[in-house]
């Protein structure tokens, strides 16, 4: 099977209908049967003036992370692009729009900054794309179909993922988009030098269609969520979980469920408290602004609990921070955040998968730990785009969690009994003969406020043993690597997860005796799983967008050494060829 | 002949068995003797106990103060949340089972201060719960600090030259926030926060009560017994519950007019 | 303060070589040599070997992309000049962007040129001037075993050598424009026929094409005046080049068929030289212009343009009778021809 493994980027300005043609063309790709993961950047400002820069990965096997390196940059917009040349490959090609409006100054123009050794290919896409329906609005589309004929891709999906966009705006808008990239294919075949072109083709597709779709990290954890039976959803807008909120804003009220907005990220996490506390299943989405909001209640939830599911969207921080860049460090707020020992649990996917897998599993985790659980993502996750196969919950993931109390109890019950799990059977409102009152003071096991110093010492075991007794259920590290004994193993969480793995696997066809330990359950985490992968290796790495090495600090202690920190907070992800680079380091 | 000891056990008997104390917990209020926290415990539990409501179908919410131990009273299932959260905790649970009846309960400082900002929130969703504000102008739990319902010029150990901030109106407040059934009414009437609460429990919708209490154990300036007897009184006859600018009108001019003063009819 | 910035249009050997000494001579300048064409400056004198298959793809190129970038010149190929303002000093590129500049040399040499009457099988012929041209050869003689080539200049004579060592069955129409710009005299003419035909070369002299079919892809049938019909497989046309100077026609450079320019390769215009195949070079001591011809010569106009550019005073060393030497045989170049 031919290797394919490209970079597409479409640059423009903000109006150039730049996220819009990226759009297209990973819906396109996806339906043709090629892997790939997409991620966009927008400008940050609501008015949004500014760069749009739509990155595609596309190729035959399953993409674990972008590259460093852009192999097609297509342009909207020269001044824009600029900023897009230092990231080409050697052997990129260009294409922009030879037939500008006007004259510009030298430049002003990309031919005037690409190094010799590029392809650079002009195509009129304004003026085609003004032939062709008369006017230049399609410009967008005549670029992707030049893409698309340079580089011999059938234009049956492009057809499809277009007339599947327009079609809701009648017939006559469908028509003039697929006029518009049909003009661009149409030139670049007839007009472009076929030896160019012919050093351009990929293969056609190599991949069996299956049910593949194209999903987000958000909309991942959307579904998972309504797959999981969420029937209340309390929110407030904030970046980047915002699009959680609006999506389940539409479809909860289809499922008979509801979603309120509300004041702000403190009565979000009381209401799905609350909503729990009566038996409902909720879940709130946020950030760390808004995490750290929630703490209050969130420790309330360990002391009395209660369980809750939280989806912590990570962006840059601390306090505002960033709000459009990616980054990891909520750790330490998710895992200790709040006065007291208030272990819960916290969780971390490393791909789209896995966002729907883990948000539908937090629910029952919440339910049978009475805790609330903590699903960890970042902006990169969240807004990355993967096309995976359509996940389903299978019925045991998504039955109740609750561990109800043995009828035989009632009128004798103790909500807080200390059992040998630490689970303590809990009743739910309209249960007759099992009325118990929750409470954030120190209470016995029937519930009552106590502050004697036995009890505090023994509620406090019974709560932390309950917590470890949830590791059984929690997703294990998972090992990739080839050797047993290794000379570098690489530790990552998150979105890093899949740059470390790609690092790895590289530094393995060179030959360096690498591996990589996944680790998705962060608190509570499996130390002798962890620190069996340590032994074998003789120096561990681990990367993280985060500047104070928060994984590094929770589980570092577990290996015989100092461990290697690898921190980054650039806002963008974590590129594979930086941890490549530190593993070669290691081992020379 | 039966002696007053005789009479007195038959009559504690006849109470113990009937149900009228099965809406109490076992746990015995931890308010201080005199407090007037008993007098709205007493209405409330009868109000509970008229309509016949399914302790196991009721929950209770409350804050943190000494109002908020509230829930450990009663014998229904209840929440003690944190300062200020009640109302969001309460809107959780209602929306979550619609069968439950659910009453939020929290003192000045919890609902005023800290949760302040939730109450508007909950009244323009008008979630059908029940909330009652217990004001006695202060932060008891916490030993006698001023709370945003004092008075200009309040003097506690927090504020010793008296404070210079002038007080919230709670009713006016909830009236504003468009609640769409607002009552104010007085512990030292038990009887009136009964049918009051029976009409708002009744009420499909947020109902508002707004109950001035003593702290007989730190505010012996303000909110005495003997003051709140001198200035309470019923709302006159010709007051229309329906009109919502009297009723405001009536919170802004007469801080101690008693009962409902607003109730928006349902279509 | 940023240096000037020097322009070179052209990456041929003339070119090239203008854009590497002002590089040398002016290492504060900016200098971009601009071409039309892809790819690294490769020599046009190669390219029969080339198609013989005597020399790798590689060894066709004097330079590569990564040698301007070394010598941190801008290289901008694949990118065509539509205008030039020798007064405004500033040059258009086809996609609209528009570079001032304080020198500029021009370098455009020619392209093949096909006569008037010819040009209606124009589309049957191939010409061989660019790297894209000689792929185009290689591909259609890998099908063809017959070759028919018309016309007659400098080019022709070292791909007929090249064409024999393939193998290759080779017509030789000569025309009354071969060795165009020279003049053929009848004893030259005599002498080359002799010579092509000494090496198994079917040289047909004195006749006019008069149609032309093809029959399939790699066949054509080609009819003279004398009704002799003749098939082959590919038919290529050699009628020396024409200075591909089109787009300066209305920029007030002077021209004729070159662009014309004094003893220092100067147009006129204070900055703008032009040199290689494209200019006609005044001879002070002719009172006329004349055109220089071989690569080696190219690469000396090269370096001369750039010298006076930077204020230098060269003239190129040319005898009012210049020799040079083509297939054994002595050629005199110095007189202009119409053509």
């Amino acid at each position: 099977m031919p290797h394919v493994d490209l970079t597409i980027e479409i640059c423009g300005m903000s109006g150039d209908g730049t996220i819009a043609a990226g759009a297209l063309l990973n819906g396109a790709l996806s339906r043709a049967g090629f892997s790939l993961m997409a991620f966009d950047s927008y400008p940050a400002e609501i008015r949004g003036f500014g760069r749009c820069v739509t990155r595609t990965r596309v190729g035959v096997e399953e993409m674990v992370a972008l590259t460093s390196e852009t192999h097609v940059l297509i342009s909207l917009d020269d001044e824009q692009s600029l900023s897009r040349i230092p990231f080409l490959a050697r052997s990129a090609t260009v294409f922009f729009d030879n037939r500008p409006p006007s004259y510009v100054p030298e430049g002003q123009s990309i031919a005037a900054h690409v190094e010799p050794h590029i392809t650079l290919l002009g195509i009129p896409f304004g003026n085609l794309a003004a032939e062709a329906t008369g006017t230049t609005r399609g410009r967008n589309l005549t670029a992707l179909g030049a893409f698309a004929g340079a580089f011999d891709l059938p234009s049956e999906p492009f057809h499809e993922v277009i007339r599947k966009k327009f079609d809701p705006k009648g017939e006559k808008v469908a028509q003039a988009n697929i006029k518009s990239f049909d003009a661009g294919v149409q030139y670049a075949r007839e007009k472009l030098d076929p030896s160019i072109r012919g050093i351009l083709s990929l293969p056609q597709k190599t991949m069996e269609k299956d049910d593949r779709e194209l999903l987000s990290g958000n909309m991942a954890i959307a579904r998972g969520a309504l797959d999981a039976g969420l029937k209340l959803y309390f929110g407030y807008p904030i970046t980047p979980a915002t699009p959680i909120m609006e999506y389940l804003a539409k479809v909860l009220p289809e499922r008979g469920g509801r979603l309120l907005q509300m004041e702000d990220e403190i009565s979000s996490i009381g209401a799905v408290l609350g909503s729990f506390y009566a038996g409902s299943r909720a879940m709130t989405a946020t950030s760390g602004p808004g995490l750290s909001l929630m703490t209050e209640l969130i420790t309330h939830g360990v002391m009395a609990e209660i369980p809750a599911v939280i989806i912590d969207a990570q962006r840059g921080g601390p306090a505002t921070g960033l709000p459009t860049k990616s980054e990891q460090s909520d750790l330490h707020a998710a895992v200790f955040g709040g006065p007291g020992d208030s272990a819960r649990i916290v969780i971390a996917p490393t791909n789209v998968s896995e966002c729907y897998e883990y948000t539908v599993k937090s629910f029952q985790l919440a339910e049978k730990y009475q805790t609330p659980v903590i699903v960890l993502t970042d902006f990169f996750l969240d807004n990355r785009v993967e096309n995976v196969s359509m996940p389903h919950a299978a019925p045991e993931e998504i039955s109740d969690g609750n561990v109800y109390p043995d009828p035989a109890l009632k009128g004798h019950y103790r909500r807080f009994e200390r059992t040998e799990s630490g689970i303590s059977p809990r009743s739910i409102p309209g249960m007759e003969g099992f009325i118990f009152t929750t409470t954030g003071l120190e209470h016995t096991e029937k519930g009552i406020p106590d502050y004697a110093p036995q009890n505090h010492m023994q509620m406090s075991e019974k709560r932390h043993r309950k917590i470890t007794g949830a590791l059984a259920e929690l997703p294990v590290p998972k090992e990739f690597s080839q050797k047993e004994s290794l000379d570098v193993g690489v530790i990552a969480w998150g979105s890093t997860f899949g740059s470390a793995l790609e690092a790895v696997r590289k530094a393995e066809k060179k030959g360096i005796r690498a591996g990589a330990l996944k680790i998705t359950s962060i608190f509570p985490y499996h130390a002798d799983s962890i620190r069996g992968f340590m032994e074998r290796c003789g120096e561990i790495l681990i990367p993280e967008l985060n500047y104070e090495g928060q994984l590094a600090n929770l589980i570092g202690h577990l290996f015989g050494k100092e461990v290697t920190r690898l921190n980054r907070v650039t806002g963008e992800p974590f590129p594979a060829s930086i941890i490549l680079k530190k593993i070669e380091s290691l081992v020379t | 002949m039966k002696t007053s000891g005789r009479i007195l056990a038959e009559k504690v008997s006849k109470i113990k068995n009937s149900d009228v104390f099965s809406i109490r917990s076992h746990n015995l209020p931890t308010w201080c003797p005199g407090c007037g926290y008993f007098g709205i415990h007493q209405g409330l539990n009868n109000a509970i106990q008229r309509l016949e409501l399914p302790h196991h179908k009721t929950v209770t919410v409350s804050g943190i103060g000494c109002a908020g131990r509230y829930p450990f009273f009663a014998n229904t299932y209840g929440l003690h949340t944190v300062h200020g959260r009640a109302l969001p905790v309460a809107t959780g649970v209602k929306l979550a089972n619609p069968d439950l009846t659910v009453f939020a309960v929290g003192g000045d400082g919890d609902g005023l201060g800290i949760g302040g900002g939730h109450i508007p929130h909950i009244a323009r969703r008008d979630i059908d719960v029940t909330y009652l504000l217990f004001d006695n102008s202060i932060y008891g739990l916490t030993k006698g600090q001023p709370s945003p319902s004092s008075p200009t010029g309040f003097k506690t150990k927090a504020s010793p030259y008296g404070t210079t901030e002038a007080p919230l109106n709670a009713t006016l407040m909830a009236l504003s926030y468009g609640a769409t059934f607002v009552a104010r009414l007085f512990a030292g009437d038990p009887d009136a926060i009964t049918d009051a609460i029976v009409e708002g429990i009744q009420h499909k919708g947020f109902s508002f009560f707004h109950i001035y209490s003593t702290c007989v154990t730190f505010d012996k300036q303000f909110k005495t017994w003997d003051h709140l007897h001198e200035w309470v009184h019923p709302l006159s006859d010709e007051h229309d519950p329906t009109n919502l600018k009297q009723a405001m009108n009536e919170a802004l001019e007469d801080h101690f007019s008693l009962g409902i003063l607003y109730r928006r009819q349902k279509e | 303060m940023p240096g000037p910035h020097f322009v070179v249009i052209g990456n041929g050997p003339a070119g090239n070589e203008a854009a590497l000494t002002l590089r040398e001579k002016a290492p504060d300048a900016r200098v971009t040599i601009i071409t039309r064409n892809l790819g690294g400056s490769y020599r046009p004198h190669l390219i029969p070997e080339f198609i013989a298959g005597n020399i790798p793809e590689k060894g066709l190129f004097a330079v590569t992309p990564d040698t301007y970038t070394e010598k941190n010149i801008k290289f901008r190929h694949g990118q065509r000049v539509v205008d030039l303002d020798p007064e405004k000093k500033t040059l258009t590129l086809d996609h609209k962007e528009v570079i001032p500049f304080d020198g500029v040399i021009i370098a455009v040499g020619g392209m093949p040129r096909i006569p008037e009457y010819l040009k209606v099988f124009e589309h049957s012929m191939l010409t061989l001037k660019t790297m894209e041209d000689a792929r185009r050869w290689i591909s259609t003689l890998a099908e063809t075993d017959s070759v028919l080539l018309i016309g007659g200049d400098l080019t022709s004579l070292a791909v007929t050598k090249a064409l024999l060592s393939l193998g290759k069955k080779i017509y030789f129409m000569l025309t009354e424009h071969a060795f165009w710009p020279l003049r053929p005299d009848e004893a030259l003419f005599a002498e080359v026929s002799d010579r092509l035909a000494c090496k198994g070369v079917d040289v047909i002299s004195g006749k006019t094409l008069e149609g032309l079919a093809s029959t399939s892809e790699n066949s054509f049938i080609v009819r003279f005046d004398d009704r002799r019909e003749l098939e082959v497989g590919m038919i290529g046309a050699f009628f020396g080049l024409a200075p591909d100077i089109g787009f300066l026609r209305r920029s007030g450079i002077r021209m004729d068929r070159g662009l014309l320019v004094d003893e220092y390769l100067c147009t006129g215009f204070e900055g703008v030289y032009a040199t290689g195949d494209c200019a006609q070079i005044y001879h002070p001591e002719l009172r006329d212009y004349w055109v220089s011809i071989g690569y080696a010569n190219a690469e000396v106009l090269g370096r001369t343009a750039a010298n006076n550019l930077l204020g230098g005073k060269d003239q190129t060393a040319v005898a009012a009778e210049s020799i040079f030497e083509a297939e054994g045989i002595n050629v005199n170049t110095s007189w202009w021809m119409e053509f």
